[in-house]
């Protein structure tokens, strides 16, 4: 961005030194072009980016106020202190919490994008029975959320938890479990859609020098749909982070709670305008942190995945 | 290096449509078949029944000794090039050629001289480091070329191969793919809908229509002694000019009645067309090559017949001239001349509905033809093709 306004801005600002005056009339004129090309872009981004960026700093100055309740909270803090996230870390099991969280999103994702990738492998390349009745059985199944299950799945694990512990109410597996469940069939059709648009010839040129299935899938066809599963690895990521309705059903314990519901019980208590929002505001900054890191490291996929498919051949 | 031996092939898909009928089809060691036919004619259902990408519904089908019908395609020792040459976009040239013997678990050094050598043999030295989205369109396909020459296979499989490239470069390609199977020595199949190409490259041309072999023979053979009209009609450029003419005896010979215009039945062509005896006072579809029709008053001899006519269109070419008229005949019309025009209808010849069959000829460039004039043309009546217009089968003994 900088290089192309930086061009046309200098050559609307000619040197004192400039011999021809009547050039800097007419120069002066692509300036008021400029900012109709390219000017009013950034006004716009600006803009977006105050809008964006509000809540966030408001989330930040929660944090720093040493006072933190929601009545005393304001925009630029009167003191900066750390004493919030002192009492994070001290009086509450936070660092349980965000071990917990950790572990839910990256194993649910990391399992619901290769489950579904292989799933859309089979839809995209096999030709079976029963392969078209599936497909809409997976999509009209996935048009009803979760959350209607609720009950049921309350129950199943109730017993589950009877029989095997290890897997039920509290423990971080039941909450994976579901989640592999609930984004099997979004994912699917995501990533079956984008196996699609790779020709078929590969696989079949790959057949011909001598590679498995698995050879294939592996070798050939994950390599090149990298920008889809970084999109629903991140988009399974945070969508378990930010769970509380079925995270706050199957964990209870104090000691198995996500960082969504630790944070919720601390400010729920009722009495909204005096709990402290600074301790909670402090939470969901460090929680924020490693969605920004893993979008950081997967945004070149995204992004590279784009314009490959841009440039024909 | 192996035989490979289609006995009575078929393939029959699940909705009934029988795209390859019992093809019979013996492609011998080292040479270069050339599978030819319009577009949805089967040829490329039997290149991939051969890879093993297709299910053979009935048939043997054999390469070198063995039964190869139910093995997968890794166990047939082919290799294959496909017309979108499905180059592993994630992988350098290298990667790529070297893909097929890194599954197979080669010596590190082996694959390292086979892909010096390939690429060498192809002058893609200076491009093994790069991934094909940086290649051009030829280059690409030497890639593809490279990945099959590599594998050292028994059968080599082609699929088009050259239908992505610009006219040039197809042409300049042609020259190489054919050296490099010289070269080789390799069994290749080769498909194609283009029959300059199957003319050029071929040892053995095969014609397919609507999953039926047509003829198999020599490019020559194919091109002067062709068994159907289809295969007349679709080999050689132009395509043979053919209208239809009644047989009809007169003192003890035989003659063919060309619109208003008489041709004589020589002996030489009664000798190689004996059977014409049995048409007498029926119609024949009479074919002529452009080459065997030139402008009268340059006319080197006899000519046979002198045909009237008025030119409609002129293309000097330099070496010859491509002169276009009108025949007051009728058209032969059967399947055959149907899926030609179809098939022509979506290259380059455009078909107009005129009062008689359009005739193209080659006449020599000395003739001052020009658009308009009214000539006679000659034409070597010892070189005419017989068809029986109902079957469309060559008229012979």
């Amino acid at each position: 961005m900088a290089e192309i306004t930086s061009s046309p801005a200098a050559l609307a600002h000619p040197g004192p030194d400039e011999p021809h005056p009547a050039q800097v009339v007419q120069l002066g004129s692509a300036k008021g072009g400029w900012f109709r090309q390219v000017g009013w872009r950034h006004l716009v981004g600006c803009v977006a980016l105050v809008f964006s960026l509000f809540p966030i700093l408001f989330v930040l100055s929660a944090a720093l106020n040493p006072v933190g309740t929601l009545s005393s909270a304001q925009l630029i803090p009167t003191g900066a202190s750390l004493t919030n996230f002192e009492e994070l870390f001290t009086e509450t099991q936070y660092p349980r919490w965000f071990f917990n969280t950790m572990l839910i999103g990256l194993l649910s994702s990391a399992a619901s994008m290769f489950i579904s990738a292989a799933a859309a492998y089979a839809f995209s390349r096999f030709r079976f029975r029963g392969r078209r009745p599936a497909l809409l059985a997976i999509l009209l199944v996935q048009m009803f959320p979760a959350l209607l299950a609720i009950v049921v799945l309350y129950l199943m694990f109730t017993t589950i938890t009877e029989y095997y512990p290890a897997i039920g109410f509290n423990t971080p597996w039941a909450l994976i479990l579901i989640y592999l469940g609930g984004a099997l069939g979004v994912n699917t059709w995501l990533m079956k859609g984008f196996f699609d648009t790779i020709p078929k010839d590969l696989d079949e040129s790959a057949k011909v020098d001598g590679a498995t299935h698995a050879q294939i899938f592996f070798g050939i066809i994950l390599p090149l749909v990298r920008p889809i599963l970084a999109v629903t690895a991140l988009l399974g990521f945070i969508a378990t982070v930010s769970d509380v309705m079925l995270a706050n059903i199957f964990l209870t314990d104090p000691e198995s709670k996500t960082v969504a519901i630790g944070l919720y019980g601390l400010v729920a208590a009722g009495r909204a305008r005096e709990t402290n929002f600074g301790v909670f505001a402090a939470g969901a900054i460090i929680t924020a942190i490693p969605t920004v890191v893993l979008f950081q490291i997967l945004q070149r996929y995204i992004v590279g995945g784009i314009t490959a498919g841009a440039v024909k051949g | 290096m192996a035989e490979v031996v289609l006995d009575k092939v078929n393939k029959r898909y699940e909705n009934g449509f029988h795209a390859v009928q019992d093809l019979d089809l013996v492609v011998a060691d080292g040479e270069f078949l050339v599978l030819v036919g319009p577009s949805g004619c089967g040829k490329t259902t039997a290149l991939r029944m051969v890879a093993g990408l297709e299910d053979i519904s009935s048939g043997v089908l054999k390469i070198g000794d063995r039964v190869v019908n139910t093995l997968s395609p890794k166990d047939r020792d082919i290799a294959m090039v496909f017309q979108s040459y499905a180059l592993y976009p994630h992988m350098t040239v290298a990667d790529n050629i070297a893909y097929g013997l890194n599954l197979r678990k080669m010596e590190k050094d082996e694959i390292k001289r086979r892909v010096a050598k390939a690429a060498d043999m192809l002058e893609l030295g200076p491009l093994l480091d790069r991934k094909p989205k940086q290649l051009s369109g030829g280059q690409r396909q030497r890639v593809a070329m490279g990945r099959a020459i590599v594998r050292e296979p028994q059968v080599f499989l082609m699929d088009e191969p050259l239908s992505n490239l610009d006219a040039k470069l197809r042409v300049q390609m042609r020259a190489e793919i054919a050296q490099v199977q010289q070269d080789l020595d390799v069994t290749t199949i080769y498909v194609t809908h283009d029959q300059i190409e199957a003319m050029t490259m071929g040892d053995r041309v095969a014609v397919m229509k609507a999953g039926v072999l047509q003829q198999v023979g020599s490019p020559q053979h194919l091109y002067e002694h062709p068994d159907t009209i289809f295969v007349a009609g679709f080999i050689g450029s132009p395509p043979m000019n053919m209208g239809l003419a009644r047989v009809e005896q007169r003192d003890g010979g035989h003659t063919l009645r060309l619109g208003s215009t008489t041709l004589p039945v020589s002996d030489a062509l009664l000798a190689e067309h004996p059977a014409l005896t049995a048409y007498a006072g029926r119609d024949v579809a009479v074919g002529i090559r452009s080459e065997d029709m030139d402008d009268a008053s340059v006319y080197r001899g006899e000519p046979g017949a002198r045909l009237p006519v008025t030119v409609t269109l002129t293309e000097a070419l330099g070496s010859e001239i491509m002169v276009h008229f009108n025949v007051d005949a009728a058209k032969v019309v059967t399947e055959d001349t149907k899926l030609l025009e179809k098939d022509a209808g979506t290259t380059d010849m455009p078909v107009h509905d005129t009062q008689g069959p359009k005739f193209v000829a080659s006449f020599s460039p000395r003739s001052r033809v020009r658009p308009g004039a009214d000539l006679e043309v000659a034409i070597d009546t010892d070189r005419l093709h017989l068809f029986d217009p109902s079957t469309g089968a060559a008229i012979r003994a």
